[in-house]
């Protein structure tokens, strides 16, 4: 909410400046978001009298006048305005004067400009008789502005303008106002605050209230049906109203403050709801049928057209305000087409109620329809400041539209307010706030922003607070202390010197432990961490939603949100996979040959599993490893390559590694829509990821310059496998020496490796410490369609081996390759 | 016997000095060559030297003596060229000669390297495990339970719009609705509610993780974030600690001379609730310089604990909560949030 401070300052003198008072109010809880200088200072302007006017020798539009400005001779000036006419008091800027005028291109916007004597058409100006916009007194720019006929010739125009209570410039302070300060939401509320921080006092203008009924409960009726959602309406009705602009003081106000001046009778009702926070409408009291007003719930579904010309269908319980015959406006939200103050306009029946927070602000979301109103009662209006805000409306009128006050107001209060006196015992506050605050100096701060305050007991003080009705948000004692606390001021609680640590001892969850480790591990290997959206297109989310990988794995939906901010973003990824690519294609095409890239993150899909934690939905964290492009770079000794298989492979192994565990085994897949080929990666039986090059097809969709190698792994199950392994158990080691021996032998070159190793591995039995290939051979020594695999084997025990020993594994390695592969040992 | 003792000398003699070469020539550059060499002279059953010794009874006695200093010379040297090979192997690997050309480059080791967001959470968990926090994670699909409800936003308040929410089911249903978690303070409930099971506070946990806000995307704003929240339940725990450990945090990150201000502000799950800004240098403005906010803090509304069954009357607690993009875009001086997810390698190799 923005506040002017010339206008705040007709109720408090606080004497400060403009920063002191943001600074002030940021440091009590009402954070200033902004402070703007608005308007001209129009230091140079004066009060002209037009002596004579003639018509420009060369332009039709143009009048060349003598303005007689107090100097010696009149001055010669140009006008373009249709109204110039002699005799007329004007205001003059003069030569050297500078104006925030009007941008060309952009109206909102204000350039300065500076006057200089200048030649226009050949005719010699020097100055400008002003328009109201161009002095910032207004929005007209038809013609220029003419001042009555009292004003003295030569006067400064800004000194005739205070004279009639008009600022040439006012600072505009936007506040952020929480949820919690409903009584903030006006100038009044912000004076209050004011006062307490300064002690000066609030002036509140002189309102005088009128009795219940008169002459106006005869001429209408009110009354409430839906008693529970309208704890208050009351009306007042004027006459003979003049609708016509507002004065320019008024509509200088509502402008800094960023409202749109309409007529008189608007205005005074905005003016009044920023004066002291409570919502005002006002009816064309002629367009009412029946004379009477009821306030009852709509009927679901039904239509109504609100005054932005708008048809809009009311949702279930919606609070109406309804005439004999019909709806005629939305309850605290916006006012019906049907019975707006139009030009025609001539008695105004004014409205001042109270609504329920909930109610209104069900409806306003329910409509989409946010207004000033609704935004004060959905965080609730001061209960008991109906009568004060529409008699303070009503007067203004009298004063400023020439209307008659018909005697009396309409009141009707099926609940009237309570105000509740809550218990404040001051060492609560003291436990809380962390610092001894005197009893007493807890009363006097509630005592400044309006709270009553007895004395109950006094060792330990207590305190009977009174809430007023203007702070619907105090229900509790905390809400006392915060008060209180705020007041005090948060930057006058001193810092204990020593840290008090409970004696608890934090763990370390493992998953936490594992990630980070691996993250270490991977950038220490040269890959790049990564963070993308979670979000992505649901089409892009269903073609990665795919069963090879962790989460599609899991055969859920795509998790698709409500109200997404576009298509682009409607779903939450199932994978890795997708944010990863377009990163790669990114960093290919601005550049990079070498693109490795990892992240950690959560990926979701609509399934219930023993992971579910939230209605049916599955999150679970995987890892992603990326590599595309250059592995190795161009050296001097050696060629540049590209990333394979094994590259990605030799990857997994470091990470099983790294947290403990033994070295992953691959079983490949058949090849997919997303993938030209991939394996699954397992440890044991368990299911761990997979990795894969991606199709071609999606390397395409990515802008992939080279192959995609990927692997995406189950970060969960891979840190339940590892959990074990995170604190090792030492193993004694041998003393005795370890005998390696090799063996070679040509299998059919379709032979995979892995299972053959793995026969190793159950043939050597206990023995076996270490086995792997050392050399993979196709050629014309081992015959066509044929590959010789060379393997190391590693052997030792707790006693050293004998040859026998040894020869006895190395003959049933040789067995077992000869039965299962019909390998034959190479000569 | 002389004669046969004579030739016999004779031929261990010329036996001697026809090894003389290949003892002091043989090139012993490889594991292998110096296990060979040693194995051809030294060896018990096949080495030469060792045969040669043997043989010395066969030489006449007026040249033994020679003959034995003169297998002794020999040995030694291969027991010197021996020790020096073997010294040399291991010192460079296989030469002791210097390469051709030292200032040829090295073969590389490629980069990697952390994301900024990855470094700025660790660095804001160390300081609070440093004071003895745990470290607890939640679900990012949400329940409007932990997310709003036990967090003291009542159905229908204003409070529920300052974070604008992606949903994914609507509130009709029985869970009271699905989103995706606004901030990390539901995991404050889930931590809570976890404790209460079979204990009682102390509760000292911070909490990193992702969130997501329904707001347009923009320099300074993302559809979602990474956030750190802090929990502290204990007895007599006050404002002043809250104070106390976040000036302890922001002098870490900001530097020993840290200035920062604490100002009211509302969440509706702690109560008093604050606002925390540090002043950023800048000469290029006036002043010197702005208050920049850092974090949102307070002490655990009541509401809150008594809804997981803490008595907060004997207990109080503080909660903090902080934005970790924020913190790393002022460490680093980043000034667009988009950047940190475009993942431009030569935005990343800025953080090796």
């Amino acid at each position: 909410m923005i506040i002017s401070t010339n206008w705040l300052s007709d109720y408090i003198a606080h004497g400060l400046s403009d920063d002191a008072l943001a600074d002030r109010l940021t440091m009590c809880g009402l954070e200033v978001e902004s402070v703007e200088r608005t308007g001209n200072d129009l230091n140079g302007v004066v009060v002209g009298h037009v002596v004579s006017t003639g018509q420009h020798p060369n332009a039709d539009r143009l009048s060349v006048c003598k303005v007689d400005v107090g100097g010696e001779e009149p001055l010669h000036i140009v006008c373009g305005a249709p109204n110039v006419a002699t005799g007329q008091k004007v205001a003059v800027a003069t030569i050297g004067t500078t104006l925030h005028l009007p941008s060309r291109d952009n109206p909102e916007e204000r350039v300065p400009v500076t006057m200089k004597k200048a030649k226009i058409r050949g005719e010699e100006s020097h100055g400008m008789i002003c328009a109201e916009d161009e002095l910032g007194l207004g929005s007209d720019h038809d013609g220029i502005l003419v001042l009555s006929e009292e004003a003295v010739v030569g006067t400064p125009f800004p000194d005739y303008l205070s004279a009639k209570g008009i600022s040439t410039s006012d600072t505009a302070i936007d506040i952020a106002i929480t949820p919690n300060r409903p009584d903030a939401i006006s100038h009044l509320g912000i004076a209050r605050d004011v006062s307490a921080l300064t002690g000066k006092e609030v002036c509140r203008p002189a309102v005088s209230i009128p009795e219940t009924g008169d002459l106006v409960s005869e001429e209408f009726s009110v009354s409430i049906e839906a008693e529970d959602l309208c704890h208050r309406f009351v009306g007042i009705l004027v006459k003979g109203v003049e609708i016509k602009e507002s004065p320019a003081w008024m509509k200088q106000r509502l402008l800094t403050i960023g409202l749109r001046p309409r007529n008189v009778i608007v205005d005074i009702t905005n003016y009044v709801m920023y004066e002291c926070g409570q919502p005002l409408h006002a009816y064309d009291a002629d367009s009412l049928s029946g004379n009477s007003i009821i306030v009852r719930k709509a009927k679901a579904g039904s239509s109504f057209t609100t005054l932005d010309s708008k048809e809009r269908t009311m949702p279930e319980d919606a609070l109406m305000i309804c005439d004999a015959e019909r709806e005629i406006g939305i309850a605290g939200i916006m006012g019906g087409e049907n019975t707006e103050v139009t030009d025609e306009t001539s008695n105004v029946f004014i409205e001042a109620a109270w609504f329920d927070p909930s109610s209104i602000r069900r409806t306003a979301k329910a409509l989409s329809l946010q207004t000033d109103a609704s935004y004060r009662f959905e965080r609730g209006v001061d209960a008991e400041g109906q009568a004060w805000a529409a008699k303070r409306a009503a007067d203004l009128m009298v004063e400023l539209a020439n209307a008659t006050l018909v005697e009396g107001m309409i009141d009707v209060h099926p609940v009237p307010y309570e105000a509740p006196i809550i218990s404040l015992r001051a060492q609560r506050a003291v436990d809380i706030i962390g610092t001894p605050i005197a009893s007493d100096e807890m009363g006097r701060l509630l005592e400044a922003i309006g709270f009553g305050t007895t004395e109950t007991q006094t060792d330990p003080a207590v305190w009977d607070v009174t809430v007023p009705s203007f702070r619907p948000d105090v229900e509790r004692e905390i809400d006392l202390i915060e008060e209180v606390a705020r007041l005090f001021g948060y930057d006058n609680i001193p810092e204990p010197t020593h840290s008090r640590i409970p004696n608890f001892t934090p763990g370390m969850a493992t998953d936490r432990q594992l990630r980070e480790r691996l993250r270490d591990v991977l950038a220490g290997i040269g890959f790049r961490e990564t963070y993308t959206n979670s979000m992505l297109p649901v089409e892009t989310a269903a073609r990665f939603n795919d069963p090879a990988l962790p989460g599609g794995r899991f055969g859920g939906e795509v998790v698709e949100t409500l109200n997404p901010i576009t298509t682009e973003m409607a779903a939450l990824r199932p994978s890795l996979l997708p944010g990863l690519l377009r990163v790669a294609g990114h960093n290919h095409n601005h550049g990079q040959q070498a693109v490795r890239l990892f992240e950690f993150g959560r990926v979701h899909t609509k399934r219930q599993t023993n992971r579910t934690l939230v209605g049916d939905y599955t999150e679970t964290e995987t890892l992603m490893v990326l590599a595309s492009g250059r592995w190795q770079e161009q050296y001097w000794e050696d060629d540049a390559r590209d990333s394979d298989l094994f590259d990605v492979k030799g990857v997994m192994d470091r990470v099983f590694g790294a947290i403990g565990l033994e070295m992953p085994r691959y079983k490949q897949r058949d090849a997919s829509d997303l993938a030209s080929w991939g394996v699954d990666i397992l440890l044991g039986k368990r299911w761990i990821g997979s990795l894969m090059r991606v199709s071609d097809d999606v390397a395409d969709a990515y802008s992939l310059r080279h192959d995609g190698l990927v692997a995406e792994l189950d970060f969960t199950a891979l840190a339940e496998a590892a959990a074990a392994a995170i604190r090792p158990t030492f193993q004694a080691i041998s003393r005795f020496p370890i005998v390696e021996r090799d063996i070679a032998v040509v299998v059919p070159s379709t032979q995979p490796a892995g299972p053959m190793l793995e026969a190793i591995r159950r043939a050597a039995g206990d023995l076996l410490k270490k086995v792997f290939v050392f050399d993979f051979y196709e050629g014309k020594h081992v015959g066509e369609g044929n590959k010789s695999l060379a393997f190391g084997l590693r052997l030792g025990a707790d006693r050293t081996l004998r040859d026998k020993d040894v020869d006895k594994v190395m003959s049933r390695v040789l067995k077992a390759l000869e039965r299962e592969f019909d390998a034959k040992l190479r000569g | 016997m002389d004669s046969p003792s004579k030739s016999a000398a004779e031929a261990a003699v010329q036996a001697l000095s026809d090894l003389k070469a290949d003892i002091e020539g043989a090139v012993l550059d490889t594991a292998e060559a110096i296990d060979a060499y040693r194995i051809r002279y030294l060896s018990r059953k096949q080495g030469q030297i060792t045969a040669l010794m043997k043989r010395i009874p066969d030489v006449a006695p007026a040249d033994r003596k020679a003959f034995g200093q003169a297998i002794n010379a020999a040995k030694s040297t291969v027991e010197e060229r021996l020790e020096q090979a073997t010294a040399a192997l291991s010192a460079d690997g296989s030469s002791s000669a210097a390469p051709a050309d030292l200032t040829l480059p090295g073969r590389t080791q490629p980069q990697g390297s952390l994301h900024p967001i990855t470094q700025a959470a660790r660095l804001i968990t160390r300081v609070f495990e440093n004071y003895g926090f745990d470290v607890a994670e939640g679900p990012e699909i949400e329940d409007d339970w932990h997310n709003f409800t036990a967090l003291n936003f009542p159905p229908d308040h204003p409070a529920r719009d300052m974070q604008d929410t992606f949903f994914i089911e609507d509130a009709e249903k029985d869970h009271g609705g699905i989103l995706l978690r606004t901030h990390t303070s539901p995991v404050q409930i889930r931590v809570l509610e976890e404790v209460m099971k079979d204990g009682e506070p102390p509760i000292r946990v911070i909490v990193p993780g992702r969130v997501y806000r329904n707001e347009a995307i923009s320099y300074k704003s993302y559809c979602l974030f990474h956030q750190v929240e802090g929990l502290h339940v204990d007895e007599g725990v006050t404002m002043a600690d809250l104070k106390q450990i976040l000036h302890a945090f922001a002098r870490t990150l900001f530097g020993e001379d840290v200035k920062m201000r604490f100002r009211p502000s509302f969440f509706p799950f702690t109560e008093p609730s604050a606002e925390v800004d540090i002043w950023w240098h800048d000469e290029n403005l006036p002043g010197g310089g702005r208050w920049m906010e850092i974090l949102g803090c307070g002490m655990v509304d009541p509401n809150v604990l008594e809804g997981v069954g803490i008595d907060s009357e004997k207990y109080t607690g503080y909660a903090f909560g902080m934005g970790v993009e924020r913190i790393a875009m002022l460490r680093y001086g980043i000034d667009d949030i988009r950047i940190l997810y475009e993942n431009d390698v030569r935005f990343l190799e800025q953080f090796s």
